[in-house]
């Protein structure tokens, strides 16, 4: 834990140990979805995971194309 | 007398004397105007009032239940913003709010499309002054690009409107077919205001140019009203679905590359907008309660997010995300109001944004839309990194600021603190707020199901940006302009049509200086061989003369030919 601490800092520790609550939580109850695929374990979690770094991937790579100088338009 | 005249009306009349109270009477004033106008929302559903002009009758106020509850958030907004702006002592601003306000009220109970064109009109012609209000160069030339978009979205409302009076004899504003010309000239009207992909540029481009006090009013109406037109006219149209869908995903990119946190925050208005087409294309009763709660409560949490980073550019004159940081030490309450604002726009249980977005999912979910369904829990996952943290953390945690500023006036820290208020009530007691939609639901946003899925999604997401962070992946922040859809009119269309027209304006010169060439050449030919001294002078009598009479002797030999062969 305080090698954690040490590692990663006092609110990231927090934020994974909170996560990993939320999937224990998961165990509590039963957890549906409103399509069979949400029925997977811990899809929100994984599907929400991915999906942030999906969409950061894709922006970092369309940063090339779009952004400008700050004042391109003012030329 | 009173109970005649439209809500929002007294507020546009009432506004033209606001130039003349002093400062604090100003700002009663105008909550009085607004508590008026809100008292004609107790008259209850039907048409009340109507005038024949030109042998047109005008409905200038219809309600019903779609109407009210945007007449009653436009209203809570309308106050919001006159406590939020009451530190400000000049009253251009305060007479544009409140005029815009009121032609958005009264837009939303219009009852036919000509009534509707007015009010649209209304609307662009006195929000444009809250962009003008941001006294930069920049925002000079935004408001211009802004107001010739507005109009011209009203054009097309026009021009439908025009096409359906003509074709079936009256203009009533009600459910239009979308395969018609004048519904698919209706439709570009509203899909403009609602900033449609590649329609959107002026909405990026605009509000984050405009004063502190203005982006936060521009936030509420514009967009809202035409998301308000599309429930009213072109509920279940499937073609709403996929753009709802593009434009759910599409702005997150450029949300999460933007620097300006203002902008940032008007990509992320954009991304909500899709939800609630999304499911006005859905078109069910359940789905367009989920467009509506979700357009009240976005009012909400996105109005308190721009109060919060109105709040840092009033003290701090930037938003920038590469010039912020740090602030919570300075502006501690506006930094928790603005972290309630981003919460509730992330959808976490117990705030607003919670118990509009499950239901837009769940009626998408019931329908079995999988696509777009999955498209939008993609989205709400993005939504977190991109704004729900992002501007928040830039603004008051990231990296140490060099900028020192104090917390924010006490009107805007009463504003502010009034919207998270209203945040955390519709997110703790939703079943009152389902109350005011258009349709009786029985619905619990808050089942095993729901909570747990959504703070895994939410919880996870957050987790992904902090390995991003951690692990030094996600890049700094620098000064930069990103490129939008505005680029089109802005660079791309100046830049193919300026040469095109000067090689036009080269060929016209050019064929000017040949006809010119061509008329001295004839002049001189005709100069040389018949007037100097030749035929046609008149110094030279004789010859003219034989000319004139051979010329009639021939004449007369033809006629005398064409009579006797």
């Amino acid at each position: 834990m305080k090698y954690l601490i040490d590692k990663i800092g006092k609110t990231n520790t927090s934020v994974l140990f909170v996560c990993i609550m939320f999937l224990i939580l998961e165990l509590i109850g039963h957890r549906h979805g409103e399509t069979s695929i949400e029925d997977i374990l811990f899809f929100p979690a994984i599907f929400g995971f991915l999906s942030c770094i999906i969409i950061f991937g894709i922006a970092i790579s369309l940063r090339s194309l779009f952004m400008m100088d700050e004042d391109y338009y003012d030329e | 007398m009173m109970n005649n005249f439209p809500p929002g009306f007294v507020m546009i009349i009432g506004a033209l004397l606001i130039p003349f109270l002093p400062h604090i009477i100003r700002q009663i004033y105008m909550l009085v105007l607004i508590i008026t106008s809100a008292y004609t929302l107790t008259l209850g559903f039907g048409i009340h009032t109507k005038i024949t002009l030109m042998d047109f009758e005008f409905i200038l106020f219809q309600s019903d239940p779609l109407t009210l509850p945007f007449a009653i958030i436009f209203h809570v907004a309308a106050v919001l913003n006159v406590m939020y702006g009451a530190h400000v002592k000049l009253w251009n601003q305060h007479m544009a709010i409140m005029s815009y306000s009121g032609a958005a009220i009264a837009a939303v109970h219009a009852g036919d499309l000509f009534t509707l064109f007015v009010w649209w009109e209304a609307t662009a012609i006195t929000s444009v002054f809250l962009i003008f209000a941001g006294k930069t160069k920049r925002s000079y030339g935004a408001a211009f690009r802004y107001l010739i978009v507005q109009i011209g979205s009203g054009m097309f409302l026009l021009a439908g409107a025009i096409l359906l009076m003509s074709e079936t004899g009256d203009a009533e504003f009600k459910n239009f077919d979308i395969n018609s010309l004048y519904g698919q000239l209706i439709f570009i009207a509203f899909g403009i205001k609602a900033a449609f992909p590649l329609l959107n540029g002026w909405l990026q481009d605009a509000y984050p140019e405009a004063s502190e006090i203005g982006t936060v009013a521009l936030s509420v109406f514009t967009t809202k009203l035409a998301i308000f037109c599309f429930a009213k006219s072109f509920a279940g149209t499937d073609i709403l679905i996929l753009i709802g869908v593009f434009m759910t995903f599409f702005p997150m990119f450029f949300a999460i590359i933007e620097n300006d946190l203002r902008r940032v925050l008007t990509y992320c208005l954009n991304s909500q907008l899709g939800f609630m087409i999304v499911a006005i294309g859905i078109g069910t009763e359940l789905a367009i309660n989920g467009a509506v709660a979700h357009a009240v409560v976005h009012i909400l949490y996105k109005g308190l997010l721009f109060m919060g980073m109105g709040a840092v550019l009033y003290r701090t004159s930037t938003c920038k995300a590469s010039e912020l940081g740090g602030l919570f030490k300075y502006m501690p309450i506006t930094a928790i109001c603005t972290i309630i604002g981003a919460v509730s726009l992330s959808a976490f249980p117990l705030f607003s944004g919670f118990v509009t977005k499950t239901l837009i999912l769940s009626a998408l979910g019931k329908e079995g839309q999988v696509f777009a369904y999955f498209m939008l829990l993609f989205s709400s996952a993005g939504v977190l990194i991109y704004s729900g943290i992002r501007v928040p953390f830039f603004a008051f945690f990231a990296n140490e600021s060099k900028i020192k500023s104090k917390e924010a006036p006490l009107n805007m820290i009463i504003a502010m603190f009034s919207a998270s208020i209203l945040c955390i009530l519709i997110g703790i007691l939703p079943s009152y707020f389902y109350n005011i939609l258009p349709y009786q639901i029985h619905y619990q946003p808050y089942d095993f199901s729901h909570i747990v899925g959504q703070i895994q999604l939410l919880g996870f997401s957050a987790l992904a940006f902090i390995c991003l962070w951690h692990f030094k992946i996600y890049p700094s922040e620098i000064n930069s302009t990103i490129l939008n859809s505005d680029w089109i009119y802005r660079k791309m269309l100046p830049g193919v049509c300026l040469p095109l027209l000067n090689l036009v304006k080269n060929l016209n010169q050019k064929f000017y200086k040949f006809l010119e060439y061509l008329f001295v050449t004839v002049k001189n030919i005709f100069a040389n061989t018949m007037i100097r001294n030749k035929v046609f002078d008149r110094e030279v009598g004789q010859d003219t003369l034989i000319v004139v009479q051979l010329f009639i002797v021939i004449l007369v030999l033809i006629f005398m030919w064409k009579i006797y062969f």
